[in-house]
């Protein structure tokens, strides 16, 4: 690892500044995915601003909608009384991720900016076009029983590996994020991009911007909810598959449904055609089985991953008879 | 390093060797370095003059301390505090064997950069006993026998620590689910659950 | 004599509960430097350049070693021995072998230093692809072990009842906790001290007595801790005489540590295995032929074979069994042997097609076994030193509720969950070798022994001070067991799980030896011949006595008998009926290894086995992408070893009877039958629980859906 420059700044006009006037430089806030990326000289980064001194910390209800600040802690925000009241999905995914000492460091906004797992990306004497633009997918036939079944493109299959993420999409969350220019506030499911020709680019944050928080709001989605992650050991690894449910059930119909992804796609992946078909039908296995039809429309594996053509649909399936079995 | 909290900073590192206090030190040093630290290729040299004051207490005691900002706290502790009870597993954030509390949270310190830890109180298992006094979580895990090798065994101990004060030990299933950031090759899990299981039923603070 | 009822704690666990046990990278030495590998980045050819001039420009950079600079090493002058002379040849055998070290004043520094390093290539073409190279007759395959025939070859294709099938496992590694290297200090130009993590001081000695040729005993190996090993720290491997050199050429002591990732390609593997089993039986269910072929994997420039086909030789009763076993030469790091080795694997394949066979014969699979299990040893024609495996049945199978198992596949449904039982056996030879302990007895009251044995996580400490405590009535708090260094009486690595009875036996007959020195000291003394030694001691006005014995290595009785210890693993299953998802949700291990000498960290190595085998069966698979000959998954997040939730309560049962045979103490090992056998117990559960047979490890979650 280089011997990069470290400041650190409590003030968040100053770390934009700061990282607008450096290239070369970067944020550092709980450092588990940052630091683990520059050992393996995957980046190297000349500067680091160390935003932990930021406030940023809040979680707060205003007006109906949860105020999360980018700098709350994983373990932090699945323990807070209103997520737990208001959002138990969310803390159902935070709960999914990493381990106990990871949440406790690990932070809103660095879980959001946090890198893919493909091997081909840790890898610096590997392919991987996400890396280093132009060399290369090693995943595409190579190893790729951790990849993307959905939004791929012929220059990365590589899947964004976050539990908090998935539960965000799910729950309509919305992004605000500090630049140059002043604030801007967009949807949480366009904060993430599909990699199309760009896989460097894995969000549409730009240089120089610093996300503030994440705003949701309020729901009834607390009672018939679900985070199931399918994975190769019981704790403390990645998806092969994740599915956030949450269903509002009202006389016996879905009112509102809402489901999202983990482990399939470039993005956090939300399956709006399996809310509206769920909207006003009653919650059977029928009809969660049809709705985990529709969600695998467009699906593609790449070999090594076939299997979550299967075992995509069967999680939505059996996370949405979990959900509306709650009582 | 220095505490930025206005406009005024984001030099190139060699505007920064000039400008900081480091300058007296470059004064003293030969021209060579000098020149070196302002030739692009051999700009390395200037690492040798970019550590950081830190202060931190590790076990109550007070350090003031100088480190390149690179250096990850597991390694400020075991190769510069000599402080070798926790242990480096994997580097990466993978195996919780680096497990320590900062101001009284469970992280794993190889993915902490030390001078991230500014003013900080830390805890190692060096600082668990008091004294002869074995804490209760040691006791157990000797009593079950919740190790094998004994190298995972510092990170088990101060995780399991957080996890009965954190209150996440009321069921063997609850503990093992926030035990799994640490993994003991040896295969000690039933006998490290037995004993955290013992602890948090005995009641005492701890 | 009534041995060994005890309940005692490990002899060092307060050193590992507050830290203060020092395990090889945590002795502070002045002037330490440390050094870091640069490795190679193809998987096969010859380097063409190294160029080393910003790495040696960098701060902090001592020196950058390799084949082009290295200094000269006299056993490495000599022709002939593995071609994987380290910094001695320009070839690559593997990717990720280590090609020169970097060291400089702080980690830090020469981690950035190494980075540095640009080394060109002429890159050769490769084969690291070990499934196609069993169908590929243009790839070599060596005879691993001689073939083996009983009665007649190939007897199960005429059987009654047979069954035929392939059974497949990945790359596993080993990856102790603790990562591996060495320090390395010279005191002089002949003399050099280590600290070492190995399995073996003495091995260790040896080596590095052979490659710098200089006398062993100006060696010093110092591994009083090590934190795990399971096989692979059973050699000393090139990158630690890599850091000898360079200590050697800077004068300076060097620490080296090698990354996680390292640990895949430089200090060994379990090798991927593919084997084929045939089986034959009367329709009654009387096995009439056995016929296992297996593959395994080794390295081109360096030879690894192990008994992946022994356990079919001798665990049942067939007249007929033949057996193959060969190993492919890939362009990879050399395997070494992991816990429960080759029998390991053998086991796998074998106790599944057993398996396979009771499904066939529509009969409960340990009847079946029952039914086979032979009263001799029929490869030896001699009979088993002690062997109590069906009443092991008996007692698991009540332990676990194995008369809730149906034998029908699927029957049992429980929500979204199939629940299944499985059992498996396993086996291995319990070993004696030869070993030295020193007593010495002190008038203050204490008896300290050593022996340059090692414990890697076992408890020898402490089963040794348990079997000295017992024998001399002395409390093990009076007792000091030294280990872990290569200057006190030899005794063999640890490994094959032999340790306890070797170097166990040595303890037994120095206890004995001084004894008997106290009874004659008493007896010239006009003192009661039960006296205690410190009245003896002071009546004689000595402050010590001492003996040193080697132990024999053998009851002259032994050849007359085969030896063995023997496990029974029952598990209880449950597979996700949508996911694929497989959780072990109960597990009894039994073991027959005779008398058991110190029963908690007996039952504490028998539950780490059975971890280890939940690995081997659900999630370990070390994953190279054969077009690069790079590991993808390199790391503790991508290669699955089990966590705490994987993990249920385990019961451990012990027959714990004498071996009459093996050693004073009875006691057979049981480090390798802990594990041995219940990858296939696991397998055998999912099987029934769902109806499908899943014969390639690890059955992840995709395989059960797919199957």
């Amino acid at each position: 690892m280089i011997n990069f420059q470290f400041v650190r700044t409590s003030v968040v006009k100053t770390a934009l500044s700061l990282i607008g006037k450096d290239p070369k430089a970067a944020f550092i806030a709980g450092g588990t995915n940052l630091v683990d990326l520059m050992k393996r000289g995957v980046i190297a980064p000349e500067k680091l601003i160390d935003i932990n001194h930021l406030p940023l910390k809040q979680i707060e209800l205003k007006n109906n909608i949860l105020h999360i600040g980018a700098l709350v802690s994983n373990s932090a925000l699945a323990e807070n009384a209103l997520v737990k009241e208001k959002f138990p999905l969310l803390m159902l995914a935070l709960q999914a991720g990493a381990s106990a000492q990871l949440r406790n460091v690990a932070t809103v906004g660095g879980n959001m900016m946090q890198r893919t797992r493909c091997g081909y990306f840790y890898d610096t004497t590997m392919p991987c076009n996400k890396r280093q633009p132009g060399s290369g997918c090693g995943a595409i036939g190579g190893y790729n029983r951790m990849h993307a079944i959905f939004g791929t493109s012929e220059s990365c299959i590589a899947v964004h590996p976050s539990d908090m993420c998935v539960g965000l999409a799910a729950l309509d969350a919305q992004v605000v994020i500090a630049g140059a220019k002043g604030e801007r506030k967009i949807n949480f499911v366009d904060f993430h991009r599909l990699a199309g020709t760009t896989p460097e680019k894995d969000n549409n944050l730009q240089k120089g911007e610093l996300i503030l928080r994440v705003e949701i709001p309020a729901n009834n989605l607390n009672k018939n909810f679900h985070y199931l992650k399918v994975r190769d050991r019981t704790s403390y690894a990645f998806a092969l598959v994740s599915v956030a449910a949450a269903l509002e059930i009202k006389d016996g119909l879905i009112a509102n449904a809402r489901l999202a992804m983990g482990g399939v796609a470039h993005k956090p992946w939300r399956l709006t055609a399996s809310e509206v078909f769920l909207r006003g039908k009653p919650a059977t296995l029928a009809n969660c089985e049809e709705a985990a039809k529709l969600a695998m429309k467009d699906a593609k594996g790449f070999g090594e991953n076939d299997f979550k053509l299967k075992l995509a649909p069967n999680t939505i399936i059996e996370a949405l008879t979990i959900a509306k079995s709650k009582a | 390093m220095a505490e930025i909290d206005n406009n005024q900073s984001g030099d190139t590192r060699r505007d920064f060797l000039k400008k900081t206090s480091l300058f007296t030190a470059l004064s003293l040093t030969p021209l060579t370095v000098l020149k070196a630290a302002d030739n692009k290729v051999d700009e390395r040299f200037a690492e040798l003059f970019e550590k950081i004051p830190l202060n931190l207490k590790v076990n109550n005691k007070p350090y003031t301390l100088k480190v390149e900002p690179r250096v990850t706290l597991l390694d400020l502790l075991r190769e510069q505090l000599h402080l070798t009870g926790t242990k480096k597993g994997c580097d990466y954030g993978q195996c919780g064997a680096c497990t320590i509390h900062i101001d009284g949270v469970r992280v794993n310190s190889c993915l902490s950069l030390a001078v991230m830890n500014e003013g900080k109180s830390i805890t190692t298992i060096e600082g668990l006993a008091k004294g002869d006094e074995l804490h209760p979580m040691q006791a157990a895990f000797i009593k079950h026998d919740g190790f094998q090798c004994g190298y995972c065994t510092p990170g088990q101990i101060m995780s399991a620590v957080a996890c009965v004060r954190e209150g996440h030990a009321n069921s063997k299933d609850e503990i093992r689910e926030y035990m799994s950031g640490n993994i003991c090759r040896c295969g000690a899990y039933p006998n490290i659950v037995d004993a955290i299981q013992e602890v948090k039923e005995g009641g005492k603070a701890i | 004599m009534e041995f060994f009822v005890d309940e005692n704690d490990r002899v060092d666990g307060v050193d590992k509960v507050t830290g203060k046990a020092k395990y090889f990278a945590e002795y502070q030495l002045p002037g330490l430097t440390y050094g870091v590998l640069v490795t190679s980045t193809i998987t096969k050819g010859k380097i063409t350049a190294i160029d080393t001039k910003a790495a040696k420009n960098a701060p902090g950079v001592l020196e950058v070693l390799s084949h082009l600079n290295k200094p000269s090493v006299a056993g490495y002058e000599q022709a002939g021995g593995s071609p994987m002379k380290i910094f001695y040849t320009d070839q690559i055998f593997f990717n990720g072998q280590p090609i020169a070290i970097v060291v400089a004043d702080t980690f830090e520094r020469a981690t950035f230093a190494a980075s540095l390093v640009k080394v060109s290539y002429e890159k050769a073409a490769f084969n690291t692809n070990f499934e196609a190279s069993i169908k590929d007759a243009a790839v070599k395959k060596l005879q691993g072990q001689p073939p083996y025939v009983r009665g007649i070859a190939d007897a199960y294709k005429t059987a009654e009842v047979k069954v035929e099938q392939i059974y497949t496992m990945p790359v596993e590694t080993h990856n102790p906790m603790e990562l591996h290297g060495i320090i390395a200090d010279w005191q002089a130009n002949d003399k050099v001290t280590v600290y070492a993590k190995t399995q073996g001081v003495k091995s260790t000695q040896n080596t590095i007595a052979n490659v710098f040729k200089i006398p062993a005993e100006n060696i010093q190996v110092n591994s009083q801790f090590v934190g795990g090993g399971f096989g692979m720290a059973l050699r000393t491997w090139p990158l630690e005489i890599a850091a000898i050199m360079a200590s050697k050429q800077l004068k300076k002591p060097v620490k080296l540590v090698i990354t996680r990732d390292q640990m895949f390609t430089m200090v060994g593997n379990r090798p991927a295995a593919y084997q084929k089993i045939g089986l034959g039986a009367t329709k009654d269910g009387k096995i009439t032929g056995i016929t296992h072929t297996a593959f395994g994997q080794t390295a081109t420039y360096e030879n690894f074979t192990e008994g992946v086909v022994n356990m079919s030789k001798f665990m049942y009763d067939s007249e007929n069994v033949n057996t193959n076993y060969y190993v492919i030469p890939l362009d990879m790091g050399v395997p070494i042997w992991m816990r429960g080795p080759g029998e390991a694997t053998g086991a796998f394949a074998l106790e599944s097609a057993i398996d396979e066979m009771a499904h066939a014969l529509d009969m409960d699979p340990l009847d079946f076994r029952a039914k086979n299990d032979p009263e001799k040893d029929p490869a030896q024609n001699r009979p088993f030193s002690s062997k109590y495996i069906k009443e092991a049945y008996k007692l698991g199978a009540a332990k676990i509720g194995w008369n809730n198992r149906k034998n029908k596949p699927g029957s049992t449904i429980e929500g979204s969950w199939n629940i299944g039982y499985g059992v498996s056996i396993g086996v291995f030879n319990a070993g004696r070798g030869r070993a030295s302990v020193k007593g010495i007895l002190k008038a203050d009251g204490t008896l300290i022994l050593q022996s340059a044995t090692s414990d890697i996580g076992p408890g020898t400490g402490t089963g040794m001070t348990l079997i000295a405590s017992k024998l001399m009535n002395i409390p093990v708090e009076k007792i000091v067991f030294e280990l872990g260094d290569s200057s006190l009486p030899p005794a063999p690595s640890q490994g094959g799980s032999a340790t306890l009875s070797t170097v166990g036996s040595a303890v037994n007959d120095v206890c004995v030896a001084l004894k008997a020195t106290i009874a004659e000291l008493a007896a010239n003394s006009n003192m009661d011949a039960t006296s205690n030694f410190v009245d003896v001691l002071k009546k004689n006005n000595l402050p010590i006595i001492e003996k040193t014995i080697q132990s024999s290595q053998n009851n002259p009785e032994a050849k007359n008998y085969s030896m063995y210890s023997f496990s029974i693993h029952f598990v209880q299953v449950k597979v996700h009926q949508l996911t694929g998802v497989v959780k072990v949700s109960k597990i009894v291990s039994v073991g027959d290894a005779g008398k058991i000498v110190s029963p908690k960290t007996a039952r504490s190595q028998m539950v780490g086995g059975a971890v280890g085998g939940i690995g081997m069966a659900l999630t370990e698979e070390a994953i190279l992408d054969n077009r690069y000959g790079r590991y993808v998954n390199n790391n503790f997040a991508d290669y699955h070893v089990p966590v705490n939730a994987d993990v249920p309560d385990i019961d451990v049962i012990f027959i714990d009877k004498p071996d009459p045979i093996v050693n004073p103490m009875g006691a057979k090992g049981m480090g390798e039958i802990a594990l041995i056998g219940f990858a296939g117990a696991v397998a055998n559960a999912v099987f029934n629980a769902t109806g499908k047979r899943i014969r390639s490890l690890p059955i992840t979650p995709d395989k059960v859906l797919e199957g």
